[in-house]
């Protein structure tokens, strides 16, 4: 499709230019960017001279010239190039990027390379060096703070867990809020699919997105397309924005040789957050000893002397433990990342092969990641007409003893087990020689509970994940300006989950296992064709159109097994119970689009779109949907002619699309369902075959009768400028979305005997507004000082749901915690508040016992932010740089369960007060039930634990409701590159040394005891603003070591 | 030309891979579910999901409100219901059990006469479930549920014309019953018919028994129902355990009763060891010390107290034993006892025809020991017929109290009979528990949210603390 070619010949022909005759003769070429791709619409001319062409969409150009003659080649955003001609009749020549140029070349949706300035949307670029130079296991994490609009949450410290992004906010009320992710044109799954039970609550097991194997050691680039008007070319999946990954292609080094990279990291981890847990109370409740008790409501610590010390049993004496022991238990997590890459390039071919291990041990004890990333991507050219590529990449993933969050799980191990007298270091040995648990934790009644060393060690929570993502393309060009690209696309998926409880685990004594497969399979497939012309001296046009097929075919087999006979032996054979299931999905879409770009002295450029897409999912007479989009980008600068010494580029831009969306597989006909498992209350099922019999049930959901498909209507103006000439740049973007038709399962009076229908119900309404600023504020010799700052404010509200549906469930959690969508406002939680006094919002304290009490359900507010924010800083001196990345999420509540057990249970400072004697509610009131007559509380309750332990019953969620917003340092990074000269006489071209950390400070939060960002959702629900005992997350220092030869 | 030529080529390429779109995209049918489903394939979910969520939602998380069970986790005792104890209880009821029954229903009535027995046995159930509902929330959608068609937003029935309506379901079903043809029936798989094995004259037995428990229930509320409460005693009733209705459980993983797997999945190996259901208040008061079998059968460590309104037990209390607490427990939809108990306090009220007092509690108390010492499936311990007849022949002639007192013990471990018979009888006399946040007896669950939300008619919440209709 594209070809590299090496910029040696630039110099070669250079070289032997006194050789030549004044004649004229046809010279052909490509004209090429640093990194191989071609560059379309570079102005090639004559120098002295009038003669001169443009290169077309693959960088081809074909001029006449005088040997002898000097050729100039020049494209927005590069330094302009002169070669003499020579005896030679090709020309294929490498623009350099020109760091203090104005503009700048963006990959486009489709690949397709264009002028930014070209552009009438909003679009953000990070480059490959960006996402190393703190390296992350997840790449999602590394473009937090780097991107406008986008907002990403790390659910937690496992490691490989799961990251999830949004762009612009949620559009969707049924999950599809997530972007597509493009690898090198072809798509890949970013889906994610918890380990164990599925609704995410009960012992969830965080595995990793789909895209968190994309290796940030291959990405050239990434760019995220956010608009509607930038995405609509791929068609209905892209309603969410587009993530749009390039991967590094082959180069020569400036020897004309093979270039060898070796890149070098090693991290450690800690823990980012530590509760400020208090040390003046041993666990038990009302003041009385208990070795076992998870509660710290126990005896002051005076160094007593107590009968049964924790673990052992045995007498000792009582001494608080700092911290409560939880760097004992949580360990120094290490990484270590290593990539070796060896590329080359000639006129001819051009080939990377890259080879990248990554080694994680997590701080969870028995954690770890080990992922080996093999890529391989070579072009051949053929002919002038003919040009090929293949790239491959595949990925193991190995995933063991991933944490386990939520609840009803007896691998849960969150920040409120750790008590204030409890040695973590008894709990080694974990197993005696017969393979029995030991050093249990025993309560003041024999009672044991788990070894958490022994729930580490000997428990499974694995992951073995195999993935292929592959693409093959054929480039024909039969004359000039016109191209035929015939490109596949397939990501394979093979994700094995293993979980067990070994036998002895208490709450599972017989040992079970659940050994899930899931199999994801994608094929894309393009046919693009593209011509493009100069109509006039002025106006030039680039059309485009083409056709695809996309499949996604979705399987998965699981057994479950329950009550081993023998330890250790997972076979369904084994178990006394076994729960089979099996699951299958496929969908297609067959899509038509073209779109057609004019543009006028290449200061004004209108970009029309159409796509038809067909989908498999809809009705047959529904199942057909159009979208067009129009952009226009208008460089006042150039139209008017300002060149003045503060502005050296303005462009204003506006876009216009309406996209469509289809619907989830099989959900058109009603269904009997059969099933094998009978659901009870906390997950204590039935199963079937029941006494002999099978079963089927109903498909609680009525299937949509006439569904049309979604539509997305959004608008974008914006502003590019460049001031001081090109010191500060500015780039504002102000958008709107309206979601409607939205294909969701909304929940219907379940007294109909149907819980769900599908309908075309509802809008989601996006606005906001984002803001670029990068500048160069000082630059005195040597010393460059660059920062960018980025800030997105977006609104994400419900407009309506459907008639008599007061609200609908996002999510659900414990203690009726939900996120629901509410009309007229963002997402909600949504759970039960105190009751209260009307006036004064204070709780009403029962009379009878001085304690609040539970009353109705309400949202508590937004769970998503106000803006959010980055500033990145970058300095350099000479060789050495130094950069810091500062993000901010501002706004949105979230609900912690891990902070409500930490208190509960009474192990942080907050609950020390009022101990010993009484405890009034002083935040309550008393309601006089004859007059209404409101007065401060006054009626005393036995203790602070009986204050702080009767909080939530009545599940109220209020005291553990926290305003979101959190400030980071997210990443600071300093590296020295050892100049040249120091090399020279070494095989060595390049050594930069480095020092990275990542998640450094919590500069500003509200919430107290853990990290803010923590989620029990995963990047695959759209859960947001609800945390229970997530692993902790970590702070990150590293060193690296880049080596070119 | 030649370019010419290559676009139009190209272009016919590009657009050819569309005309064969229908059938690239003629995939949407889910291969792994069915069309249709067969009876013998419906039925099995609504017998083992009923009482798959039954137990484990209800029978772990109310069964201290009428205090058999001294307390429970995550209870509304105190006056507040949660969301998932109501959402999920109404989702089983007209989701999992009622829509499928409907289905059911529905294609055996066009089906004809030779279906006549799915449809009554559907009939039955779905009666049943109608009762426990209304016994549950009162005021709950009867006449305009489960046709979301023509009501997509059902309206609630005042509960006298739910029980009204149940009973008329009871009718239905005996008529259908009585139609059967004598050839041609569909085949019920006895297997798949869990509480009959497809006998459907025990089926006739439980309509009419339920009807009698629904009538007794409007009877309470005021309604004269003298009629068709001798009528009902005129017709079989159930009267040995071996008529019983209930389901078994093999014990085996994954046909468990949740009583047991509530304790071996969170806490340890069995109810006496980890001291988990403790017996109430006012099994103590009745059996400790009375001479009754089931003292012994019910509550291990039962020379030490009880563990109190409210408390959990622990090793200084008793605790109920292992022999009721176990894995092959029984699910009880209804047993002989209660019609026995029904008819001899019908006697005792004046109703000839439901025979001697005397005789039916001495019979409904015999029947309900020999099922715990003798019939239950998967007995521990046993006891003697000789004790049974020592101890029911030394019963005098019952009260009441003595009858009401009666009725409440043989709704042990059902956890809305035995709701009901306290709401109906005021006894025993229960006392709130300490920290009620009621100062009462809980009398009703809130309506589920999801409902709520999603259905314009649902009536306001009531205090929970509101007796219902049929408390009158």
């Amino acid at each position: 499709m594209k070809t590299k070619f090496s910029g040696m010949l630039t110099l070669l022909l250079a070289l032997v230019v006194q050789l030549t005759f004044a004649q004229e003769k046809t010279i052909t070429g490509t004209v090429s960017d640093d990194s191989g791709l071609p560059l379309p619409g570079a102005t090639v001319l004559v120098k002295g001279t009038t003669t001169g062409t443009s290169s077309d969409f693959d960088g081809k150009f074909t001029i006449r010239a005088n040997q002898g003659a000097v050729v100039v080649f020049s494209f927005v955003g590069y330094t302009t190039l002169e070669v003499p001609v020579g005896p030679s009749n090709t020309m294929n020549v490498t623009l350099l990027e020109d760091a203090e140029s104005l503009e700048e070349v963006v990959v486009t949706a489709l690949g397709i390379k264009r002028q930014a300035r070209s552009l009438g949307y909003g679009t953000d670029i990070v480059k490959g060096e960006d996402l190393v130079q703190s390296r992350e296991s997840n790449i999602v994490n590394s473009l937090q703070g780097k991107v406008t609009g986008v907002q990403i949450t790390n659910s937690s410290g496992n490691v490989g867990g799961s990251s999830k992004i949004i762009v612009r906010g949620v559009s969707s009320l049924s999950g599809r809020n997530t972007p597509l992710w493009i690898v090198d044109g072809v798509m890949i799954n970013d889906s994610q699919r918890a380990g164990g039970e599925a609704n995410r609550i009960s012992g969830n097991r965080d595995f990793a997105n789909g895209a968190s194997v994309v290796n940030p050691d291959d990405v050239e680039s990434i760019n995220v397309l956010k608009g509607a008007a930038a995405t609509a070319l791929y068609g209905s999946r892209a309603a969410a924005g587009v993530i749009m990954v390039t991967t590094k292609r082959g180069k020569a080094n400036a020897n004309g040789t093979a270039t060898v990279n070796i890149n070098s990291s090693v991290r450690f981890d800690g823990l980012f957050r530590i509760p400020d847990y208090q040390q003046e109370y041993a666990q038990g409740v009302q003041g009385v000893w208990n070795p076992g008790s998870v509660n710290a409501w126990g005896p002051r610590i005076v160094g007593q002397t107590v009968p049964n010390m924790p673990v052992t049993n045995q007498p000792g004496t009582l001494r608080a433990i700092k911290d409560n022991g939880i760097n004992d238990f949580f360990k120094t997590g290490r990484t270590y990342i290593n990539n070796f890459s060896i590329s080359d390039a000639n006129e001819k071919m051009d080939y990377r092969l890259s080879l990248t291990s990554l080694n994680q041990e997590g701080i969870l004890p028995g954690s770890k990641l080990n992922r080996y990333t093999a890529n391989f991507n070579a072009g051949v050219r053929h002919s002038d007409k003919l040009e090929s590529r293949f790239g491959v990449q595949y990925i193991k993933s190995k995933t063991f003893g991933v944490g386990a969050t939520g609840s009803n799980d007896p691998n849960i191990i969150g920040l409120s087990f750790f008590r204030p007298t409890l040695d973590q270091n008894l709990f080694r040995p974990w197993i005696d020689a017969s393979g029995n648990q030991v050093n249990h934790i025993v309560d003041d009644a024999g009672v044991l509970s788990n070894n958490p060393l022994w729930i580490r060690h000997e428990n499974s929570n694995n992951r073995n994940d195999d993935r292929v993502i592959a693409n093959a393309s054929i480039t024909y060009k039969p004359f000039e300006g016109f191209s035929l690209t015939g490109r596949m696309g397939v990501d394979l998926d093979d994700d094995k989950r293993f979980i067990e409880n070994s036998k002895g685990t208490i709450n599972r004594i017989d040992g079970d296992f659940d050994s899930d497969d899931l199999r994801r399979q994608e094929i894309t497939a393009d046919i693009i064709a593209s011509y493009n012309t100069n109509l006039t001296e002025d106006i030039t046009l680039n059309v485009l159109g083409g056709f695809q097929y996309n499949s996604r075919v979705f399987e998965r087999q699981r057994i479950e097994g329950r009550s081993l006979l023998i330890p250790e032996l997972f076979s369904p054979a084994n178990a006394a119970q076994t729960i089979p299931l099996r699951d299958f999905s496929e969908s297609r879409l067959v899509g038509l689009y073209s779109s057609a770009e004019f543009g006028y002295k290449n200061w004004l450029n209108l970009t029309v779109t159409a796509r038809n897409d067909w989908s498999s999912t809809l009705p047959k007479n529904n199942n057909s949907y159009f979208y067009p989009s129009a952009s226009l980008a208008f460089v006042f600068t150039d139209a008017f002619e300002i060149d003045s010494e503060w502005l050296s580029y303005g462009k204003l831009r506006t876009s216009w699309a309406q996209v469509g969306n289809d619907a989830a597989p099989y959900q058109l006909n009603f269904t009997y369902i059969p099933v094998t498992t009978a659901d009870g209350q906390y997950s204590l099922d039935l199963n079937f075959p029941f006494n002999g019999a099978l079963a089927y049930t109903a498909n609680p959901t009525i299937p949509a009768e006439n569904l049309v498909p979604e539509e997305q209507i959004s608008y974008e103006v914006g502003m590019d400028l460049k001031l001081f000439k090109g010191r500060v740049g500015l780039d504002i973007s102000y958008f709107k979305s309206e979601n409607k038709n939205q294909i969701l399962d909304v929940a219907i009076p379940e007294s109909t005997g149907f819980a769900e229908q599908v309908l075309n119900v509802g809008q989601v309404n996006q606005e906001g507004f984002e803001i670029a600023l990068d500048a160069i504020p000082l630059k005195i010799g040597d010393f460059t000082w660059n920062t960018a700052v980025n800030f997105s404010k977006v609104e994400s509200k419900v407009v309506s749901l459907t008639e008599g549906l007061e609200r609908f469930q996002i999510a659900s959690a414990f203690s009726s915690v939900q996120v629901v969508a509410v009309p007229g406002k963002p997402f909600q939680l949504f759970g039960i508040d105190f009751l209260r006094d009307e006036a004064s919002g204070r709780p009403i304290i029962d009379p009878d016992n001085g304690f609040r009490q539970g009353g109705e359900t309400k949202e508590f507010g937004s769970v998503l932010p106000d803006w959010t924010g980055g500033w990145v800083n970058s300095f350099t001196y000479k060789n050495i740089s130094l950069t810091a990345t500062v993000d901010a999420r501002w706004g949105g509540v979230m609900k912690s369960s891990t902070v409500e057990n930490l208190q509960t249970q009474g192990l942080v400072t907050e609950t020390l007060p009022g101990r010993e004697g009484t405890f009034i509610d002083t935040e309550g009131v008393l309601v006089d039930p004859d007059t209404g007559a409101v007065t401060d509380n006054n009626i005393p309750i036995r203790n602070a634990q009986d204050f702080w332990a009767g909080l939530d019953d009545d599940s109220v969620a209020t005291p553990w409701i926290y305003d979101a917003t959190f400030v980071k340092l997210r990443e600071v990074s300093i590296s020295y590159s050892f100049p040249a000269k120091h090399l020279k006489n070494t095989f060595i071209k390049g050594l930069t040394l480095g020092v990275e950390g990542r998640n450094l400070a919590l500069l500003y939060s509200k919430v107290p005891h853990i990290d803010p960002e923590a989620s029990l959702f995963g990047s695959g629900a759209d859960g947001f603003g609800i945390e229970r005992a997530n692993v902790p997350s970590t702070r990150s220092v590293g060193f690296n070591v880049r080596l070119t030869f | 030309m030649k370019r010419i030529k290559i676009i139009i080529l190209l272009a016919l390429l590009m657009f050819n891979p569309v005309t064969s779109c229908d059938n690239t995209l003629d995939i949407n049918t889910d291969p792994l579910a069915a069309s249709s489903a067969d009876p013998n394939a419906v039925l099995p979910f609504v017998f083992v999901q009923y009482s798959a969520r039954k137990v484990s939602e209800l029978g772990t998380r109310i069964c201290d409100v009428s205090q058999y069970i001294s307390n429970t986790f995550n209870s509304p005792n105190r006056g507040t219901v949660s969301s998932f104890l109501t959402g999920n209880t109404w989702n089983m009821f007209y989701v999992e059990v009622l829509g499928n029954l409907s289905l059911v229903k529905t294609d055996a009535a066009a089906a004809g006469v030779t279906s006549n027995n799915v449809n009554a046995i559907a009939t039955i159930l779905m009666g049943h479930v109608f009762y426990e509902a209304t016994s549950i929330w009162e005021d709950v959608p009867f006449a305009e549920a489960l046709d979301g068609i023509t009501f997509p937003n059902p309206a609630f029935d005042d509960q006298q014309t739910v029980l009204n309506g149940i009973v008329a379901m009871y009718d239905e079903a005996i008529a259908l019953i009585d139609a059967i043809p004598a050839e041609g029936v569909f085949a019920i798989t006895p297997q798949n018919d869990m509480f009959y094995g497809a006998d459907m004259a025990s089926w006739r037995m439980l309509a009419n028994s339920l009807k009698l428990r629904t009538l007794m229930m409007l009877k309470s509320g005021g309604a004269n129902v003298d009629a068709q409460i001798n009528a009902a005693l005129g017709q079989p009733l159930m009267s040995s355990n071996d008529q019983a209705a209930v389901l078994n459980y093999s014990g085996q993983p994954g046909a468990q009763n949740a009583m047991l797997t509530i304790i071996t999945r969170f806490f340890g190996p069995d109810n006496e060891s980890q001291d988990v259901f403790g017996p109430g208040d006012p099994i103590d008061e009745l059996l400790n010390g009375s001479g009754d079998p089931r003292w012994d059968l019910w509550v291990a460590r039962n020379d030490q107290p009880a563990p109190g309104n409210d408390l959990f037990p622990d090793p200084t209390t008793s605790v109920l034993s292992n022999n009721i607490i176990r894995g092959s427990l029984p699910d009880m939809l209804m047993m002989p006892a209660e019609i026995d108990l029904y008819k001899a306090q019908l006697a005792l009220e004046g109703f000839a025809s439901a025979g001697n007092a005397e005789t039916n509690y001495r019979n409904g108390v015999r029947n309900a020991i020999t099922w715990w010492g003798q019939d239950i499936p998967g007995i521990l311990a046993t006891v003697s017929t000789g004790d049974i007849d020592a101890y029911v022949n030394g019963l005098g002639a019952p009260t009441a109290n003595d009858i009401y007192n009666q009725q409440y013990l043989a709704a042990f471990l059902q956890p809305v009979l035995a709701w009901n018979l306290y709401r109906i009888n005021k006894v025993p006399d229960l006392q709130a528990p300490p920290n009620s946040g009621i100062g009462a007896i809980l009398r009703r669950f809130t309506y589920p949210p999801d409902e709520v939300a999603a259905n314009p008619n649902a009536p306001t919440n009531k205090p929970t603390e509101t007796p219902m209709w049929f408390e009158n």
